[in-house]
Order: structure tokens, then sequence, then C-alpha cells
């Protein structure tokens, strides 16, 4: 893996990070009862033209768009008087992954454009759709770009995008409330399929005899917050669920369900109000069922809707619920308490014998004369899988570097990481934290490795790397830089670090 | 229920009924529906089934109810097959009471076939006992457990024969919802152990043991010519136990189910409250219970009338959907069986154990219940060498595309999926606590965790024997197509 930036050049942004974050000044140990201030914006962040799609083992140019990827930002302040307490920028894109270097690199693109914001506390999440472009050059074969916009003209383009409105939603903040609520709906299902043998398999099959359960939990809690203007109108909407944007896939541009959220909810509250879709941890989870598939997809028949459009229902409606309900518990004076905390979790150690592993399948694809047009991804991951080992035994590539956000707002926490995080490690987050509602929120700027897959040890117990690239995928080593051991230090650390904003 | 003799026929002498006349799929014949629901309320103090201690009722918070569907296929004036689906508002259908019920109907019934009238409990905690012995009773003033059982019989009979009596041409549409009703109760913590109802806020809680199903199988039957369904059959993977400690008769959240459901357009159609696998569940909020807490003061309303709000709203939005799908040309098979099942084994240490605790119990006095609890565990270990397996009753029936399979257990949910994963029917509504009462069903990861509902004193059945239910379950659903 190449980061987009020079190592040099991030060892810079993470100084200058951990120093803005861990300035008393600007993060103040406890957010009083303020003035809270909202921004809000949406970007337009759909190319109007061909470009490739993430997400899949090759290279899908997507020519048509079924619907368009936005970016939503919300701006919030904490005010007494014209004295700034504390401040974040949240922004939900609708991207696959924000992958290594392009939250820094969208910081410095905003450097200078943000008075008195601290780009240390701007926070970029994806919402994991799998039909959105590409970010990283190098992740397929150039020439297989054909004439889709590259991700080197992609990126600039984003930032220009998203940068326009997070100026937007910085500078149009003003004197807001906020209100809180849970609801349910069921969007997100446990993928990992187990076998009377053991194993498991992401999307297996459940109608074989060997099929002996799903194996974890799943939350279909909806944790929503909703922000005002001064007269009470909704200006934005914050939804966390547990799920990834994945409910259809194919090969045109999308933002999957969410696009189906906000629609219903902009014909409701009006097209100007940022909904901001986050993903709580789904590291297991997709919005496809194990079971039950034929039936649920007669009802999307019965109702003439497609399943993403039928998720964004139930998400919509358990949004509309809940924000007619909380609308009688609306705040104003709410404190705000921004902590931005870098992290390092210790990496998941790559065996010897999956070294073995992966040093045979790079070998093996490195000797085709003719590579299938998957290989690039597989030589990738094997490859680095390899290099993972190398590095160790020079001693390096031991810890994996990250941003951890946390933020007090009200009686809300929430709190991000760059990992698609299995759901495990959120409950813990969630039943341990003080705080009435825990909004979590993975896929949040990944630092300057990949993050991929964080998952729990009953997972890992599903299979062993081997030269089958999708065993037990999402819990191997070819797509875990962090373990278990550092799933539950993450999970410590974020409780450790809400309750610090909750004492007294 | 009866122990079976010999391992080598764990699926011997199995009562295969398919059918009243020919045992074959009754495609294309008529479909005679008939409906009715009476209430099961006793009429004085009854002690409460489902928790160690002897609680007696102190009052009636709300009626408990028994409602009934009866559905015959006829095909050239000829019964070709028939079942009478019954949903009570109670703890479960130990074997005492399913004897009495159906001797009782054998007798006054006979052209009811009493071993196709299924019997199912909600579960909730806050009905009255059924079997003498289990608790301590006080004799003067309290229904005993056998008068209520007489109660019952005498209730139920009156129910079914009237359903049966009601029943007219008709036809069922099928659909599914979504409720956020269940919660996988087993908390698992660092160390591999689980604990039912365990804290999660300790640093050492590590997630929640298995999955959860927020699925809503729904069934309507419709008489001809009426604008509104008779009834709705409601598959939830959840027990009625919200207010389980409460020492006042409560139907639970069906009560409150069937109270925001029948009104308006849908005043008087009745409402089937059928537990699905659920041994692992129940309505107990696990963690964020404050924020959930929080929700229902804005909403002004109990839990029970949460989860009931839940509930109904997704039966108006599917019964909206589907009744324009109204079938009554369909397949129509009914089939009970025996399933000889493997008993989980009492280890040597198990018994051990629990003949430890029972003498520790009786130098202190009382814990009566307790005591027979392990006294059974006692008796299993030396009984289980000549009484190896426990026979089941299984129904499973087809209904157009939908299958119904039961079992008497709180079977835990991975059987449950499994059993839909693996069934070739559209939708498959799973109901545990039904015709029986043999205890809880855990999977081979509750075992190893323990705690409450998958330790040895639970559970009669073990993991070995849950895979032979689900594996017979499935065999008996995809046989009929």
């Amino acid at each position: 893996m190449k980061p987009i930036f020079q190592r040099s050049a991030l060892a810079l942004c993470h100084a200058v990070f951990a120093a803005c974050c861990l300035c008393p000044a600007l993060a103040p140990a406890r957010g009083a009862a303020a003035e809270l201030w909202v921004g809000a914006a949406t970007a337009d962040i759909t190319p109007d033209r061909p470009i490739p799609l993430t997400g899949g083992t090759a290279v899908r140019i997507g020519r048509e768009i079924q619907n368009r990827l936005t970016a939503n930002v919300l701006a919030l302040e904490s005010r007494d008087g014209q004295r700034s307490l504390d401040q974040a920028i949240l922004v939900a894109c609708d991207l696959c992954v924000i992958r290594p270097g392009i939250q820094e690199g969208f910081r410095k693109h905003l450097a200078g454009r943000l008075p008195g914001f601290d780009l240390g506390k701007l926070v970029l999440a994806a919402t994991h759709t799998h039909t959105a472009p590409v970010i990283l050059q190098d992740r397929y074969d150039e020439k297989d770009y054909e004439d889709a916009m590259q991700p080197k003209e992609y990126v600039p383009w984003l930032y220009e995008q998203i940068g326009e409105a997070v100026v937007k939603a910085w500078e149009n903040r003003a004197a807001g409330a906020v209100a809180w609520g849970l609801g349910h709906a069921v969007a997100g299902h446990s993928r990992r399929v187990v076998y009377s043998d053991g194993s498991v398999r992401m999307h297996g099959d459940a109608s074989v005899p060997e099929f002996r359960g799903i194996e974890g939990y799943e939350d279909h809690a909806v944790h929503i917050l909703c922000f005002y203007d001064a007269r009470k109108r909704l200006k934005a909407a914050a939804i966390t669920l547990a799920t990834t944007a994945q409910a259809e896939g194919g090969s045109k541009v999308s933002a999957d369900f969410w696009h189906d959220v906000r629609r219903l909810i902009h014909a409701r509250h009006g097209a100007e109000v940022s909904v901001l879709g986050f993903c709580a941890p789904a590291g297991d989870q997709t919005p496809r069922a194990q079971v039950r598939r034929k039936s649920e997809m007669r009802m999307c028949e019965f109702r003439g809707l497609t399943y993403s459009q039928e998720i964004g229902r139930r998400v919509a409606s358990a949004f509309e619920d809940v924000a007619g309900v909380i609308a009688k518990d609306i705040r104003t004076d709410v404190p705000l308490v921004h902590r931005a905390v870098p992290l390092e979790l210790p990496a998941r150690i790559v065996s010897e014998a999956e070294y073995a592993v992966a040093r045979k399948v790079c070998e093996d694809i490195d000797a085709k004369q003719t590579p299938a047009k998957s290989d690039r991804w597989t030589r990738t991951l094997y490859g680095s899988v390899a290099d993972r080992y190398l590095a160790q035994q020079k001693g390096e590539a031991k810890t994996y570097e990250m941003e951890l956000h946390v933020l007090r707002l009200g009686d809300v926490a929430i709190a991000t990481n760059p990992f698609e995080l299995f759901l495990d490690y959120g409950v813990q987050i969630e039943a341990r934290s003080p705080a009435l509602q825990t909004f979590l929120i993975q896929l949040a700027g990944a630092s300057r490795e990949h993050a991929y897959y964080l998952p729990t040890p009953r997972a890992m117990a599903g299979g062993a790397l081997n030269d089958k690239p999708f065993t037990n995928y999402s819990a191997t080593v070819m797509t875990n830089m962090v373990g278990p051991e550092g799933g539950q230090m993450l999970v410590d650390r974020t409780v450790a670090t809400i309750q610090e904003l909750w004492k007294d | 229920m009866r122990c079976l003799t010999r391992l080598s026929i764990l699926w011997g002498i199995s009562v295969a009924l398919a059918g009243l006349a020919s045992g074959g799929l009754a495609a294309g014949a008529e479909l005679l529906i008939g409906g009715a629901t009476t209430s099961i309320t006793p009429d004085q103090p009854i002690a409460l089934d489902g928790q160690f201690h002897t609680r007696i009722s102190r009052g009636v918070d709300n009626p408990i109810t028994a409602t009934a569907v009866a559905i015959e296929a006829r095909q050239a004036d000829r019964g070709a097959d028939q079942a009478v689906l019954v949903s009570c508002d109670l703890v479960a259908i130990r074997p005492v009471l399913l004897s009495a019920l159906r001797q009782r109907l054998a007798e006054k019934l006979p052209e009811v076939d009493a071993r196709k009238v299924i019997f199912t409990a909600t579960h909730t905690h806050t009905s009255g006992v059924t079997e003498e012995g289990k608790y301590e009773i006080p004799k003067e003033g309290v229904m005993q457990p056998s008068q209520y059982v007489t109660f019952l019989a005498d209730r139920l009979e009156q129910l079914i024969g009237n359903a049966w009596r009601a029943r007219r041409p008709g036809g069922v549409s099928w659909g599914v919802g979504h409720a956020v009703v269940g919660y996988n109760r087993r908390a698992v913590y660092a160390n591999g152990t689980a604990a039912m109802y365990g804290k999660t806020d300790r640093p050492d809680f590590r997630g929640i043991e298995g999955y959860e199903d927020h699925g809503l199988e729904l069934l309507f039957f419709w008489n001809t010519g009426e604008q509104k369904p008779l009834a709705v059959a409601v598959n939830v993977a959840c027990p009625s136990q919200e207010v389980e400690g409460g020492s006042k008769i409560n139907a639970d959240f069906w009560h409150d189910v069937r109270q925001q459901f029948q009104t308006g357009d849908y005043k008087d159609v009745l409402v089937l409250g059928w537990p699905a696998a659920a041994g692992d569940q129940s309505p107990h909020r696990m963690y964020r219970k404050a924020a959930e807490q929080r929700m229902l003061k804005l909403r002004g309303l109990s839990y029970t009338q949460e989860v009931a709000r839940r509930i109904v709203g997704e039966i108006n939005e599917v019964c909206g959907l589907v009744r324009n799908d109204v079938r009554t040309d369909i397949p129509f098979v009914h089939t009970v069986e025996d399933v000889a099942l493997p008993v989980r084994k009492v280890t040597e240490k198990e018994a051990a154990a629990a003949q430890a605790e029972i003498d520790a119990l009786a130098k202190k006095g009382g814990a009566a219940r307790r005591q027979l609890w392990q006294q059974k565990v006692v008796d299993r270990y030396r009984q289980q060498d000549k009484e190896p397996t426990l026979a089941v009753e299984v129904h499973a029936l087809r209904l157009g595309d939908v299958a119904i399979v039961t079992n008497p257990f709180e079977l835990f949910l991975d059987y449950g999926v499994q059993m839909q994963g693996r069934s070739k029917a559209l939708q498959t509504f799973v109901l545990q606590l039904t015709c029986g009462s043999a205890g809880y069903l855990p999977t081979e990861r509750a075992v190893k965790g323990g705690g409450y509902s998958a330790i040895v004193a639970s559970n009669r059945v073990g993991p070995e024997g849950g895979q032979v239910l689900a594996d017979r379950s499935v065999e008996m659903i995809n046989s009929m197509w």
C-alpha cells in the first residue's frame, strides 16, 4: 500500500493535529451549558462523466447515474457570547471508504479557508456505498479505468466540492437547537453464516443442511439527532445505524439506501435539510438478510419498491416517528465538547504460516502469463500480508495509528473509528457508555494505512487465511490490520474518553 | 410426551397422520375457516407460573385469553385435512394440561381430531399454574392447579367447538413485517462465560451471545365476502414476559396488541399470538435502557404498549399490502409426529452438584421449588441410560406458500433460523412452546457459556437433540413441497 501523501507531510499533519487536539484552550475539560451554533450544507459529489466504481475485486465503470452522491456537512460550535468553547465539523460522504490520506489531504485543502476552526476537529465518514468512485489511483490497474474519470482527477474535484460545502456550513452556522432520540429500523443484518464444521462464510448459503446459524448479533436501533435553526425549523439530521449502504450494488452510480432516506426526509421537511447518514459499527453487517430473502422481495414487489428503497423507507419511517416525538424536547443550551485523540492500536500480527500462504499466492499470480481481472486486487491484499510480515520481522508495523474523535453533545456521545468494526465492539461501547445515547460512527477518516475490518475473536475462529481470499473473509489477517486485542483497546479507550466527558 | 426406551428408534414409532383421509396434499380443496376467542382469566386468586418463588395473584391487570382458528380443507364434500390453532395466554402447555385437553376434546368434540389441535403458549409469566406439586400453594382461597386445568378444559373445549362450528369458506394471505420486540438476553464475558440478563456495563462484557430476529411472520385468515380478516396470526421471536415478575393476572404485550389492533375496521378481528423460536430472547433490554425509557416517557406509553405499537403498526401495514392476495385454492396439509430426541446427558459431576445443592437447601429450609428443580437432575442421571430419548410432539403444516412447524421447547433462536433458512416454504412460521413443555433447548455455544437456560437443569434436551429437531422439522416441511 502506498499512501497518497509523503510520510513526512503526514507526520507533520499528525503533529499539528495532536497539538491542536491536546491544547487545553481549544479542548475544554467539559462543556458548560452554552449556546449551540449549527451550520449545515450539502455537496454534490457525483461527477457528470463515467467513473470507476469501488468496492469490488475488479473495477466496474459507472456510466449511468441511478441517483446522486452527496456529502452532507454539519458544523457545530458551542459559544459563550463571542467566545468559541468547542467545535466540530462532521461530513457524511456517499463513498465506500475514506481511504488513507484523504482526510489529511482534505484538511490541507481547507487550510486557511475556515477562520476560527481547528481543522483537527473535522471528520470525514463514509456510508460505504459500493457504487461510488474509486479514490485511490493504485487500487486497480490504471488501464481498467478506461475512459472514466481517474481517481487522481476525482480526488481534487471531490475536495473542491466538499470544501465549498464545509466552508458554507461553517459560515452559515447560527444559534440553533438540537434534539435526540432513539428509533428502530430493521436495516442491518449479520452477514456471517456459520456451518457445522465451524467455518464461516460472508453471505454464505443458509439453505444447506450444514447451516447452523448466524455468527453474531444484530442491532436495529436508529440513533437520531435533529438540528434546528433559531425558529425550530429542521436544518440538519444525523442518523446512525448499524449497517453499511450496500442494499443493492450494481454498476450504476448510487448512494444506495441513503438516497432514499434523504428523498423521503426532503419530501417532508424540505430539500435544504442536510441529512448525514452514518454507519455505526457494522463490520459484520449489511442490509441483505441471510434468510427470508424471497419473502422480503415479495413484500418489496407488493410495495413497488426496490430493496434499497425499502430500507430507505424503514429508516425514514423511524426518523419521522422519532422526530415527531423528540420535538417536545428540543434543547439550545447543551454542552458541546470534542476530544480528538491520536491512538495507537496493536497491529494484528501476521504469522509465519500466513506469510507462507500470502507469498505463495503472490508468486502464483506473478507467474501468470495472462492474469485475471481480479488478480490485481488479490495480489494487493496478499502482497500486503507478506509485506507486513517482513516489516514485523524488522521490528516495524507493530501498531496502527488512528484518530479517535469523541464528542459530547448534551446527553449524547458521538465516537468515531476508521474501521469496519464488528458490531460486538459497538455494543460494548454503547453498553458501557455513561451517555444517554451513544452515536458510533465507523469508517471515519483512516490515517496513514487502510483500516479494513476489525473482527471479534469468534469471527477469527471461523477460518484461517488460505489461498482462497473469501475464506472467512473479513476476519483473516488479509483484511485485518488490527485484531481483537486492538479492538478491545479501542473499546476501552473510547469508553474511557466518553467517561471523561461525563465526569461530574 | 413420553420417553422412548431405545436410541435406535430415534425416529421410530413416529406417528405420521398426514391428512384425515388420504395423507396427500389437499391441493385445490375448499378451505373452511372459523374462529373464536374466550377469556381464560381465573375467577379467583391463583398461583402464577413462571418464577421460582410462589406468587398468588392479587387481581387482574388485564384478561388472559385463548384464541382459536379452525381450518378444514374439504374436497368433494369430504374433509381432506384439518387443524385448530389455539393460542393461549399461558406460560406453557404443560403435559398434564395437554392430555386433559385432548381427552376432553375426544369425548366432547369427536368431529375434531384432537391430535390436530395445536395449543401454543405465549409464555406470559403472569398466568395460572397448571401443574400440581410445582409450587407450595395455600389450599384455601386459591384456585388449585388441577382446578385451573378443569377450568381451562371447559373454556377451551367451548372455544374450539365455537371456532369449528363457525367454519365458513375462506382463504389466507401472508406477509412479512418487522418489529423490534425480542432481544437476545445472554451477555457474554471475557472469560467465555455467559449469563442470562447479565450486566452489560462491566468492563469484561464482550457482547451478546447470539442473533436476534425482528422479522414478523404474519398470516391472515379471511372469510369469503368479508372486507376485514377473521384473524391474524403473528409469529414473533419473543416470549411475552415483560411484566414477568408481577403479581396480577396479565397477558403481557399480547393484551396491548389486541387492544391497539382491535379498533376501527379491525374491531373483533382475532389475534393469535405465536412465539417463534426464542429460548434466548425476551423483551427485556440488555443495554440502552435509559434511552428506551426516555422514548417511552415522551410517547406516554408503557413498554408493553410500545411493543404493541411496533407490532400493530406492522400488522396494519402488511394487511394493507396482502389483502388483495387472499388465496383460497391452495395446498393444505397437516402432519404430526412424535419425534424422539436424544436427551442431554447429566454428567456424574452435574448430578453430584445438584445433590449438594439439594442438601444445602434442605438444611436451610424452604426453597422447595428449587430443590425440586435440582432433584429432577438427579433423577435424570439415574434414568438416562434407560431413557435415552425424549419424544416430543411436532406439527408441520403447509398452507399455500407458508409452512408452520411447532415444538414444545423454549428453543434457542439459531434452531429457528436454521429451519427458516433450510425450509422450502416462502415463509416459515416456527412455533415454540407448543403442545408440551420441554424446557430450554440451547445451542452448543450457549452450553459452552453456561448460565441459566443453558445448564443441564434447564435442558432436558441439548444441542445434539436440537440438531435432530431442526433436521426433522426441515424434513417434515420440505416433504410437503
